[in-house]
């Protein structure tokens, strides 16, 4: 029975790549646990929670109720504790406002003393906002007045986008240029190195069967990463995945291909891992933070921006955002795809140009 | 070598009959330096043929331009009858070549590379017939980097032979190895000769390549010295008087080695 190289090919090294853990760990693992980190520290999500402490000298049923309904709260995290443990917590910062319920609650007009951080404003503000609102209205209460105007509120079922939503399509951009270019280029070396393309090269194979298998074997990776990566995206941090699945695999496979050309690029410059290593990291680096992969590039200065805005990743990182938080179809990240094929065609141009099959 | 005319093509063609490889004229230069410095010799058919020379020679050159991995820059180059100049990837279908660096992908087995092997050749193999030929099967389900070095070299052997070679190119298959595992590579060797396939070998060891050798060229800066049976080279050297410093005895160390540790193969 004949069997095509290519298969073969294709078929040798998707089998050598799951044998080895060690890549699986790097090519699965890593990027759940960046965004396992990141997903859990959560940055910039929802409303802040402010730090109120509760010094309770009266301990009363009036001080309880009141304690009790701070707690209802969502916004506020509440701290009980003595006056001068307290008032320690918030000069170290630990709390945005300190309460103290005087003995005398409940028993006619009394005073409630607020101290509260000047050195975060913001938060303070929140928490004096809360405490004035609270006391004014159990004010009313202890008076038995209605209050003239009430607010009638009324929940509306918005997008809410989470941080998560702006992080999974970010992880999945940047795993796919970690697979193309650390595992193009430490295995290609390695195999110059050690004289395995050159046997290959004593074999009638074919120089494009070989680039294809290898091709397809990473863009398998890429698949399977981006498979996992939205699975725990939307188990585990309640994602909000609104696209077409296939859309974001075809951007993924050819963003794929320009880190993979890249790496073949490196690799074909590079005479061992000592010298591919720091090039390989040199590119990603700038890359993985310059692509607003882990925050939006709109919080940079405007002329990092405009900088920014051609970085590869970015076309790739942008496109999968919009697919999955938008729905876009592919016409509509059809400015985003033109940079990734420029990209493309730019990658593949200087891989054919640095590629060697041995080392010289 | 440019004008070679109809009649001249077919003599060439007349001449070649009976030899596996024909080289004419054969220069190859990198910048200024010349590595092979117009050579030429003919393999015959069945032969096992050693290239010595010390590094720098220029046989490594020679041996990757015959293989069609490197390109010529004069010269005619007849392997198997087929021109390396004009069809290198036909050429490479019809030799096999073990390589002095026997590295092969991490996480296949034995079977699976050999099978790889013989896919690139556009072929099927018995691989399992393949390993027992070379002593390996019970190693069949290994990665190569649990090989010892001779086992090494041996299954380096093996992927040479999946497409059934007319010639398999040996490049100092025996450096590194101990005393036991050489004379086994060269039982291979010989073994492999009697199945009608001629060999190409190259090596820095004298005593390899007057054991399993027919003839040898001795080259240096690109040129061949000489080129004869070992037997005939060395009776030169003595009609000229030559003596060796040496108390030629009918026994040497390795006789002693290996009557004390015995012809057994010591590999795991």
């Amino acid at each position: 029975m004949k069997r095509s190289p290519f298969l073969m090919l294709t078929w040798s090294s998707l089998k050598a790549y799951f044998r080895n853990r060690g890549a699986i760990f790097f090519s699965l693992l890593v990027p759940l646990m960046i965004m396992g980190i990141f997903g859990l520290i959560n940055f910039g999500n929802g409303t802040p929670t402010v730090n109120i402490g509760i010094v309770d000298q009266a301990n009363n049923q009036v001080s309880q109720r009141i304690v009790s309904s701070l707690q209802g709260i969502k916004a506020v995290k509440l701290h009980r504790g003595g006056l001068d443990s307290e008032k320690h917590e918030l000069q170290q910062g630990n709390r945005d406002l300190v309460a103290i319920l005087p003995p005398s609650v409940g028993q006619g007009s009394t005073a409630i003393t607020a101290y509260y951080n000047q050195g975060n404003p913001q938060n303070s503000q929140v928490a004096l906002a809360i405490m004035n609102q609270f006391v004014d209205r159990a004010s009313f209460a202890f008076a038995g007045i209605s209050p003239a105007l009430t607010l009638d509120t009324k929940p509306v079922q918005s997008r809410n986008l989470t941080y998560v939503d702006f992080l999974v399509p970010g992880m999945i951009a940047l795993s796919i240029m970690q697979t193309g270019l650390f595992g193009v280029v430490f295995t290609f070396v390695q195999w110059k190195q050690r004289g395995i393309l050159r046997r290959l090269m004593a074999t009638p194979m074919r120089v494009r069967d070989f680039f294809f298998s290898q091709l397809v074997t990473r863009l398998t990776t890429v698949a399977l990463q981006i498979a996992v990566l939205l699975a725990v995206g939307l188990f585990l941090f309640h994602f909000h995945f609104a696209g077409n699945l296939l859309y974001l695999l075809i951007v993924g496979i050819i963003g794929g291909g320009i880190f993979l050309a890249m790496g073949l690029a490196i690799s074909g410059a590079s005479k061992s891992e000592e010298t591919a290593a720091p090039i390989a990291n040199l590119v990603s680096l700038p890359l993985m933070f310059l692509s607003g992969i882990f925050f939006s590039r709109s919080n940079m200065p405007e002329w990092l921006q405009t900088i920014t805005q051609y970085s590869p990743l970015t076309y790739v990182s942008d496109a999968l955002r919009s697919i999955s938080i938008d729905g876009a179809s592919l016409w509509a990240i059809r400015t985003d795809l033109l940079g990734i094929f420029i990209w493309l065609a730019i990658a593949v141009v200087i891989a054919t140009r640095l590629f060697k099959w041995e080392v010289v | 070598m440019s004008a070679i005319t109809q009649t001249e093509e077919a003599n060439l063609q007349l001449d070649t009959q009976g030899f596996a490889i024909v080289v004419d004229g054969l220069r190859k230069r990198y910048g200024s330096l010349v590595a092979v410095d117009g050579i030429s010799f003919r393999v015959k058919e069945r032969e096992i043929f050693g290239l010595l020379g010390p590094n720098g020679a220029g046989k490594t050159t020679t041996v990757e331009i015959l293989e069609g991995l490197r390109q010529t820059d004069e010269g005619r180059v007849l392997v198997a009858g087929i021109d390396v100049r004009k069809v290198p990837d036909k050429v490479k279908g019809v030799i096999g070549v073990q390589l002095q660096s026997s590295a092969f992908f991490d996480g296949l087995s034995l079977l699976e590379l050999l099978d790889l092997f013989a896919a690139l050749y556009g072929r099927s193999v018995d691989a399992m017939a393949l390993l027992e030929k070379v002593d390996l099967k019970e190693k069949a389900r290994s990665n190569v980097n649990k090989l010892s070095g001779g086992q090494k070299q041996r299954f380096s052997i093996a992927t040479a032979l999946v497409n059934e070679p007319k010639i398999l190119f040996l490049d100092e298959p025996t450096t590194g190895l101990d005393p036991q595992a050489r004379r086994n590579l060269w039982e291979l060797a010989q073994a492999i000769r009697t199945e009608g396939r001629t060999i190409v070998l190259t090596t820095h060891y004298m005593d390899e390549a007057e054991t399993l050798c027919d003839r040898v060229a001795i080259m240096d800066h690109g040129k061949i010295l000489a080129m004869e049976p070992p037997d005939l080279l060395i009776q030169r050297l003595l009609d000229k008087g030559f003596h060796s410093q040496r108390v030629e005895r009918s026994a040497n160390l390795e006789d002693v080695f290996l009557d004390m540790t015995g012809h057994g193969l010591r590999e795991g």
